[in-house]
C-alpha cells in the first residue's frame, strides 16, 4: 500500500483497473486507491504484469502491506503471504484421552464463532507464557497487539493485566472478566458499518480541532441585494462564455480580498508561533453523497472573479468525481463553507486546522431590512466566523468579517 | 590502577609473561627494532632480544607454520599476524593444523600458539583490509577465539591465552587500540576464556556484541537510557567457547535481543547466537531475535560509502528502537 497522502495510515483499494494477467507500462494507472483525503490513482513504478491481487476492491490495507504480487508475466508465484490461515491449525490438539496418563486433558478451546475466517492470534512468546501464568485469556487482546500484524506483545498483556489481582505461584486464576463496552450495542435492525478512510479522517481531524483548538464565534448579516445584482449582470454578460459566477464565488473572493487586508485574522497558530499567509489559498468545502472534502483554491487574492468562478466550479466537479489530486486538497489558509443551498437560517463550523478561520454562509434569505430611514426587501445572507482564539483575538475575526460584509454590500469592490 | 590504552594493556600482558615464563617468545613482521605496525611490541625487543622477539619476512604461512611446530616441541609462541585479513595466505596452517593436531594425535601433542591479530575498519583501508573474519575461525572445533573490548580484558586475557594449551586465536580491533581503561597492577589477574560479562545492566532490551561493537553498544544503550529505555550490554569476550548462558540469562530477563557485531551479518556471530537463543529461549522472547552487521558488500574506499556501510551506532540504535517498536515499547 503506497502512501499516497502525507497522513494516510491506510487505504482502501477503490478499484483494480488491472486484473491479473494483465500487463502495464511505467507509470500506466493500475489502480484507484482511496487515501484518508481523496481517491488516488496509483501508477505503476515500472513496467510489469499483475500476477496476483492479494488487496482486492473494497478492502483496506495498511501503508507498505504488500496489495499485489506483480513481475513478468507467466512467471509463478509462490502462496501468497498468508493474510489468514484456518482457525483450526492456530488451535492446539485436544490431547487423546488415555494417549498420556501424565498430561491431563485439556478442555479444546472453543472454536471462534462466526463465518470461519477467523484471525490468527499473533502473540510472542513470552506473552503468550505471561497469559498463561496468569490465566489470562488472550483472545480478549485480539486486535489490540501492538507488535507487527497486531502481534500481542510483553507490553499488551502487562496492561491488561494491570488492574488485575496478580496470580501468586503458578495457579491458574480465573480470566478477568471482560470490561463493559462504552456504548450501548446497536439495537436490532441496526447496522454497523466501517468508515471509509475519508470519513475516518474528517473525524480524526474534527475532534482534534473542537477538543484542542479554542474555538470563538462572530456572526453578522450581509445585505447581499447588490451583490445578487451584480451577479446577475456578469452571468448576463458572460452567457456566450458558458461561464457563470455563484454566490460562493462572490465570498470567496470578498474573503480572499478581507483576508490579505487583516493579516492578524490571517495567519495559523503552530508550535507557539505565528505563521503569517502570504497569499489567501481558500478552501471551498463540498458536500459528498456521504462526507465532504474541501478542495482548496490556491492564491484566490490575486484572481480575478471570474478566474474564481471558473477554477471553483472545476473543483467542485473534481471533488465530487473523486477525482482531486493530494496538493488540490492542502495547503488552505481559510475555509468557506457554504450550506446556503439548504436553506439553513444560521450555522458555525469548526476550524480545519492549520487554518485559523471558516466562513460558515447560510441561506440568502428575503427580509425587511431599513434603508435611508425607510423599510424596503433585502436579500439578507446570515454568516458566522469561527476563529482559533490563539490565533486571532475576536476584535481581529470582527474586522475581517465586517471587510468582507463591505466587499459584498459595495460589490464593485468584488471587481477592483 | 591507572588508566591505560588498551594497546599498552597487550605490551604489558606480553611483557609479563615474556618475563614470567622463558617458553613464551613472539614471531611477526617488523615486530623487533620497528615495534609493530600497531605498536603493540614497544620496547619488548630491546628488552628480551632478538631471540625471543623474532622478526619474520612476509610470509605468513611459514611463520604460523614455524608457529605450530614450536608449540608442538613446547614452546609458547605469540604469533602477531598484522591484520586479521592478512591470515587468509595461512589459512591452511590455522584451521587444517593448529586447530586439527590435539585431535589428529590422539591428544598426545597440542599446540599451545596464540595468533594475536587485529580486524576492524573505519580508516579507508577499502576492500582488503577492512574485515572482520572472526566469526569464520569461531565455526572451527579446535580453536579458541577471543575478542575483547576493553583494556582490562584484553590484558586478563592474552594472559590466559598465553598460559593455555590449545590454540588461541586472539582478535584485537584498529579502532580499539587507543580506547583507555582501568587495568589491575596485579600480574596475577587474568581473564578466563569462554565467559562473557555484562558490561551493562538493563530490563528492557539486551544488546549483544563482541570487541569495538561493545564500546558502541554501551553509548546506544546510554542514548536510549535518556529515554528511558534501560538495555543490558553483554560482552561476550569470546566466541568460541561461546558463554551461551550469561546471553540467555539476560534474555530470559529483558526479552528482547539485539546481536551487533562489525562483520557481516549473514553466518555471523548474530547468526550463531540467534540460533542459540530461539532455542534456549524460545518461550521468553517478546519479538525475533534483531541483528546489525556490516553492510553485506566489499568494503568501499570512499568515506561516505565506508560509513553508509560500517555497523554505526545510528545503525545499532535505529535497530534497537524498531525492535522496541515492534514491542510496544
Amino acid at each position: 500500500m503506497p502512501r499516497l497522502s502525507d497522513t494516510m495510515e491506510e487505504g482502501r483499494i477503490g478499484r483494480w483497473l488491472k486484473r491479473e494477467g494483465d500487463s502495464f507500462r511505467e507509470g500506466d494507472v493500475i489502480a484507484e486507491i482511496e487515501t484518508d483525503k481523496a481517491t488516488m490513482e496509483f501508477q505503476a513504478y515500472d513496467d510489469g504484469t499483475v500476477l496476483r491481487i492479494i488487496v482486492d476492491d473494497g478492502e483496506t490495507a495498511a501503508l507498505g502491506a504488500p496489495i499485489a504480487i506483480v513481475g513478468e508475466a507467466g512467471e509463478e508465484v509462490a502462496d501468497a503471504p498468508a493474510e489468514k490461515e484456518p482457525a483450526a491449525a492456530a488451535e492446539p490438539e485436544p490431547a487423546t484421552s488415555g494417549s498420556d496418563p501424565n498430561v491431563a486433558a485439556a478442555p479444546p478451546a472453543p472454536a471462534p464463532q462466526g463465518n470461519g475466517k477467523a484471525e490468527v492470534l499473533r502473540v510472542s512468546p513470552i506473552a503468550r507464557r505471561m497469559a498463561d501464568t496468569a490465566g489470562l485469556d488472550l483472545r480478549s487482546l485480539a486486535g489490540k497487539g501492538s507488535g507487527p500484524d497486531g502481534r500481542i506483545v510483553k507490553a499488551d498483556v502487562e496492561r491488561a493485566l494491570q488492574g488485575a489481582t496478580p496470580v501468586p505461584g503458578t495457579d491458574v486464576a480465573p480470566a478477568p472478566e471482560p470490561s463493559p463496552p462504552a456504548v450501548p450495542a446497536p439495537g436490532e435492525g441496526d447496522e454497523v458499518r466501517e468508515l471509509s478512510p475519508m470519513l475516518k479522517a474528517v473525524a480524526r481531524r474534527m475532534t482534534e480541532s473542537k477538543t484542542t483548538v479554542p474555538h470563538f464565534y462572530v456572526s453578522s448579516e450581509i445585505d447581499m441585494t447588490r451583490a445578487l445584482q451584480l451577479r446577475k449582470e456578469l452571468n448576463e454578460a458572460l452567457a456566450d462564455s458558458g461561464e457563470k459566477v455563484s454566490v460562493n464565488d462572490l465570498i470567496v473572493r470578498a474573503s480572499a480580498q478581507a483576508l490579505v487586508q487583516h493579516p492578524q485574522a490571517h495567519r495559523s497558530y503552530v508550535d507557539g508561533t505565528h505563521v503569517y499567509h502570504a497569499h489567501a489559498h481558500v478552501g471551498i468545502a463540498v458536500a459528498l453523497d456521504d462526507g465532504l472534502i474541501v478542495p482548496v483554491l490556491r492564491d484566490a487574492d490575486t484572481k480575478s472573479l471570474r478566474q474564481i468562478a471558473v477554477e471553483a466550479r472545476d473543483l467542485a466537479e473534481r471533488a465530487r468525481a473523486g477525482k482531486l489530486r493530494q496538493r488540490e486538497i492542502e495547503g488552505g489558509t481559510f475555509t468557506v463553507s457554504n450550506m446556503g443551498m439548504l436553506g439553513v437560517s444560521a450555522f458555525a463550523a469548526i476550524i480545519n486546522p492549520p487554518e485559523s478561520t471558516i466562513l460558515a454562509v447560510s441561506a440568502t434569505i428575503q427580509r425587511p431590512v431599513v434603508r435611508d430611514g425607510a423599510v424596503a426587501v433585502g436579500d439578507i445572507m446570515s454568516v458566522t466566523l469561527s476563529c482559533d482564539h490563539r490565533a486571532c483575538s475576536g476584535a481581529d475575526g470582527a474586522r475581517l468579517l465586517q471587510t468582507v460584509k463591505r466587499h459584498l454590500e459595495a460589490p464593485t469592490l468584488l471587481l477592483a | 590502577m591507572a588508566d591505560v590504552t588498551y594497546r599498552e594493556a597487550l605490551r604489558r600482558a606480553l611483557d609479563e609473561e615474556l618475563d614470567r615464563d622463558r617458553d613464551v617468545f613472539l614471531m611477526g613482521e617488523e615486530i623487533g627494532k620497528f615495534e609493530g605496525s600497531y605498536k603493540v611490541t614497544a620496547g619488548l625487543w630491546q628488552k628480551y632480544g632478538a631471540e625471543r622477539v623474532r622478526e619474520t619476512p612476509i610470509s605468513e604461512e611459514g611463520f604460523v607454520g614455524a608457529g605450530i611446530g614450536a608449540a608442538m616441541m613446547g614452546l609458547r609462541p605469540v604469533v602477531e599476524i598484522m591484520t586479521i585479513n592478512f591470515i587468509l595466505v595461512a589459512m591452511d596452517q590455522v584451521v587444517n593444523h593448529a586447530a586439527k593436531i590435539r585431535y589428529m594425535f590422539g591428544g598426545t601433542v597440542g599446540v599451545p600458539l596464540v595468533i594475536r591479530t587485529p580486524g576492524g575498519a573505519g580508516a579507508q583501508l577499502t576492500a582488503q583490509h577492512s574485515q572482520s573474519l572472526e566469526a569464520w575461525f569461531a565455526g572451527c572445533p579446535g580453536l579458541k577465539v577471543v575478542a575483547p573490548s576493553n583494556p582490562a580484558d584484553a590484558y586478563g586475557m592474552l594472559k590466559t591465552a598465553i598460559r593455555d594449551d590449545d590454540p588461541v586465536l586472539f582478535c584485537e580491533n584498529l579502532v580499539l587500540y587507543n580506547v583507555t581503561g582501568t587495568v589491575p597492577e596485579n600480574g596475577d589477574f587474568t581473564v578466563p576464556i569462554g565467559v562473557a560479562a555484562v558490561a551493562k545492566e538493563g530490563d528492557d532490551l539486551t544488546i549483544v556484541a563482541h570487541s569495538y561493537t561493545v564500546q558502541r553498544a554501551l553509548r546506544v544503550a546510554d542514548r536510549l537510557g535518556q529515554d528511558g529505555i534501560s538495555v543490558e550490554v553483554i560482552d561476550l569476550r569470546s566466541l568460541r567457547p561461546l558463554d551461551v548462558d550469561t546471553v540467555v540469562e539476560s534474555v530470559r530477563k529483558t526479552n528482547r535481543v539485539l546481536v551487533a557485531e562489525e562483520g557481516w551479518s549473514t553466518f555471523g556471530v548474530g547468526a550463531e547466537l540467534a540460533a542459540r537463543i530461539q532455542k534456549a529461549c524460545f518461550d521468553d522472547l517478546d519479538a525475533p531475535v534483531e541483528r546489525v552487521g556490516a553492510a553485506e558488500v566489499p568494503m568501499p574506499y570512499s568515506k561516505p560509502l565506508e560509513l553508509a556501510a560500517l555497523p554505526l551506532e545510528s545503525k545499532i540504535e535505529a535497530a534497537a528502537r524498531s525492535l522496541l517498536r515492534e514491542c510496544g515499547l
